[in-house]
C-alpha cells in the first residue's frame, strides 16, 4: 500500500467525525465574532480601520487566534483523529494489516495535517467574507475600495502554519501514547497555560515552547530580519524531533492495537 | 504430512513477571480448521496475538507459510485475515464504507466489497451505521473484513462470543464453507469444546499458558473413547459388585456402578450376566465421555 492510499483511507476514516466540523468551526469562530462586533461598533470600528482595513482585520485575527485558540484547535484535532482508531478498538486490525509500521505513522500525521490546512484556508475565507459581508450592510467600512493585500496574507499564513508544527508534533505523540482521551487533553491544555504564563512573564527560554510559538511568531511577523524567526525556526525543529520520538516510540513498543 | 501453516518453537511470552506462554510448539497444517481450545485467560489470545505481531516476540520461533515470521512481516500479513476479539469496526461508518478502508489497505478491487458482504449476509445494510448493528452483525462485518482480501490464513478469536444459537450455526457454517469451498486454512480459537467438536479438524488444547494435547480430532476422540464409563444401576449392587469384580474393574458411586466401557457387545454381555444372576437391571448406560469431561481432567493435572 502506497503512501497516498494510506492517507486516502486516514482520510475516510474521518468522515462523519468531530474531526471535520471541529476545523470548520474553529475557523468560522472569530470570524463570526468579528462580525458581530463590527456590526454593533460600526462608527468606531470603521474610523479606526479607515487606512488599511484588510491588514488591520487579519492581523487582529491571528493576534486572537495565535496564543489560545490554534493551539487549542491543534489539541483537539490530533487528539480526536487519532483517538477514532482507540474508540473503535481498530488499532489491531491496523497494525495487523500489511502496512510498515511509518506508513502508519506518517499517514495519520498526514491526515491530521491536512484537516489542520482545511481549517487555515476556511479562516482565510470566512475573513474575507466577513470582512466583505460588513460592508455591504454598513457602507462605512472601508474593505470593498481596498484591495487585499495577498503577499502579506499568504505570508502570515505560512508563518503561522510552521510556527504550530511543534505543538502537533507533540501532541500526535501524546495522542497515540495514550489509550484514555482525556490524557492526550490534559498533557496540552497544562502546557497551553504554561506557555501563556511563561508569555505574560516574558521568561527568556519562552521561545522553546511549543505551545509559545504561534504567539511569539505572530509578534515577530511585522519586524525585519529573516522570513522565519527563531520561533518558527523553533517549531519546525520540534516538530522533526517530535515526529521521530513518536515513531521510535511506536515502532518499538513491546504491544501495539 | 502437509504443510504447516503456522508454526512456533518453543513459543515463550511473559507480562512482567507473570508467565503467559511457555514454550509452546503450535502447529496448523494447511487445509485444516484447527480449533484452539482453552478457558479464558489460558493464553490464547497472547498465542494468537503474537502471531499476528501485536506483541513483541520475546522468546521461540514464529513460522507462518513456512517463513519466519520477524523478517517477512508484510508479506506474511497481506496472507492473513484476523479478527481478534471484539469487533473492530469504524462505528460511524456504514458496512461498506469499512470495507472500503480495507480495499485500500489490501489493494483489492471495490467488487469485492458486494462479495464479502454477500458472504456474511449484510447486502442489505444500506446507509446504517455499524454502531447501530447488533452484536451478531459486528461479528459478521468483522468476519468479511477478515475475509475480504480473500486470504490463506484466517485468524478468528472467539468468533462466536456473545453470539445467539443462531448466530453461532451460522458462523459455524461459514467456517465450514470458507475452508471446503475456498481452501482456506483457519485458526479459530474457543472455550467451548462442543463448538470446537463440530467444526475442528485439528486441536490444540492449552492451559496456563501451555499446551495440553495437539493433534487431529481424531486422536482426540481416541483419546476419549479409552477413558469411557458404563454406568450401571441394579437392585442389588453387592451382588452385581461380586458377579462383575472378578472381570471388571468396578467403581461405587452416588449409588451406582461404574466400569469402563469398551464396545457394545460387552455391554449385553454384562447384563446377560446380571439377569442370569437374578439381579434386576434398572439402568445399563455407557457414559460417553464428552469432551468437556475429557477437558476438565487434562486441564486438572
Amino acid at each position: 500500500m502506497n503512501f497516498i492510499t494510506a492517507t486516502h483511507s486516514e482520510l475516510l476514516k474521518t468522515k462523519r467525525t468531530a474531526s471535520f466540523w471541529l476545523s470548520v468551526a474553529g475557523a468560522a469562530l472569530i470570524p463570526a465574532l468579528f462580525f458581530v462586533a463590527y456590526v454593533s461598533k460600526s462608527e468606531t470600528m470603521s474610523v479606526a480601520m479607515k487606512a488599511n482595513p484588510w491588514v488591520s482585520h487579519f492581523s487582529t485575527g491571528w493576534k486572537v487566534m495565535s496564543p489560545l485558540l490554534f493551539p487549542m484547535y491543534i489539541i483537539l484535532i490530533c487528539t480526536l483523529v487519532t483517538h477514532i482508531e482507540f474508540r473503535n478498538n481498530t488499532w489491531k486490525q491496523v497494525f495487523a494489516a500489511p502496512i510498515p509500521i511509518g506508513t502508519i505513522y506518517l499517514s495519520k500525521f498526514v491526515a491530521i495535517h491536512l484537516m489542520i490546512i482545511l481549517c487555515f484556508v476556511l479562516f482565510n475565507v470566512f475573513m474575507l467574507l466577513s470582512g466583505m459581508g460588513i460592508n455591504l450592510i454598513r457602507p462605512d467600512f472601508t474593505f470593498l475600495n481596498r484591495a487585499v493585500d495577498w503577499r502579506f496574507m499568504f505570508q502570515l499564513n505560512v508563518k503561522m502554519y510552521v510556527s504550530i508544527l511543534g505543538i502537533s508534533g507533540l501532541m500526535y505523540w501524546a495522542a497515540l501514547r495514550f489509550k484514555n482521551f482525556i490524557a492526550p487533553l490534559g498533557i496540552g491544555l497544562a502546557l497551553l497555560t504554561v506557555s501563556l504564563i511563561a508569555l505574560s512573564y516574558k521568561w527568556e527560554y519562552v521561545a522553546l515552547l511549543p505551545f509559545a510559538q504561534p504567539h511569539l511568531t505572530l509578534e515577530s511577523a511585522g519586524k525585519s530580519g529573516p522570513f522565519l524567526q527563531a520561533a518558527a525556526v523553533n517549531s519546525l525543529l520540534s516538530c522533526v524531533a517530535f515526529t521521530l520520538l513518536g515513531w521510535a516510540d511506536l515502532r518499538f513498543r513491546k504491544e501495539r492495537g | 504430512m502437509n504443510n504447516l501453516i503456522v508454526q512456533t518453537k518453543d513459543l515463550s511470552f511473559s507480562f512482567g513477571r507473570q508467565h503467559t506462554l511457555q514454550q509452546v510448539n503450535m502447529e496448523v497444517p494447511e487445509g485444516s480448521i484447527y480449533g484452539f481450545l482453552g478457558p479464558n485467560g489460558a493464553g490464547k489470545t497472547t498465542t494468537l496475538r503474537l502471531l499476528l505481531g501485536l506483541l513483541k516476540n520475546q522468546q521461540g520461533e514464529i513460522r507462518l507459510f513456512g517463513k519466519p515470521f520477524a523478517s517477512n512481516r508484510l508479506e506474511t500479513l497481506r496472507q492473513i485475515g484476523s479478527l481478534i476479539e471484539q469487533p473492530s469496526l469504524y462505528a460511524h461508518l456504514t458496512a461498506r464504507e469499512n470495507l472500503h478502508i480495507y480495499t485500500l489497505t489490501y489493494g483489492v478491487k471495490t467488487e469485492r466489497i458486494e462479495e464479502a458482504l454477500a458472504m456474511v449476509g449484510l447486502e442489505k445494510t444500506g446507509s446504517k451505521k455499524a454502531k447501530q448493528f447488533s452484536l451478531g452483525m459486528k461479528q459478521r462485518l468483522s468476519i468479511a473484513v477478515a475475509l475480504l482480501h480473500q486470504p490463506r490464513l484466517l485468524i478468528l478469536d472467539e468468533p462466536t462470543n456473545g453470539l445467539d444459537p443462531n448466530g453461532i450455526i451460522e458462523t459455524r457454517e461459514l467456517i465450514k464453507r470458507l475452508n471446503t469451498e475456498f481452501g482456506v486454512t483457519i485458526l479459530v480459537s474457543s472455550h467451548i469444546l462442543a463448538e470446537v467438536e463440530r467444526m475442528a479438524t485439528h486441536v490444540g488444547i492449552i492451559h496456563k499458558g501451555k499446551f495440553l494435547f495437539q493433534g487431529p480430532l481424531a486422536r482426540l476422540q481416541q483419546l476419549q473413547t479409552r477413558k469411557s464409563l458404563l454406568q450401571l444401576q441394579t437392585g442389588d449392587d453387592e451382588a452385581a459388585l461380586q458377579v462383575l469384580g472378578k472381570q471388571f474393574k468396578v467403581e461405587r458411586q452416588n449409588g451406582h456402578l461404574l466400569l469402563p466401557f469398551h464396545s457394545k457387545q460387552e455391554t449385553a454381555m454384562i447384563n446377560r450376566a446380571l439377569t442370569a444372576h437374578n439381579i434386576d437391571v434398572y439402568c445399563l448406560q455407557p457414559q460417553q465421555q464428552d469432551l468437556e469431561q475429557l477437558f476438565i481432567e487434562l486441564t486438572s493435572n
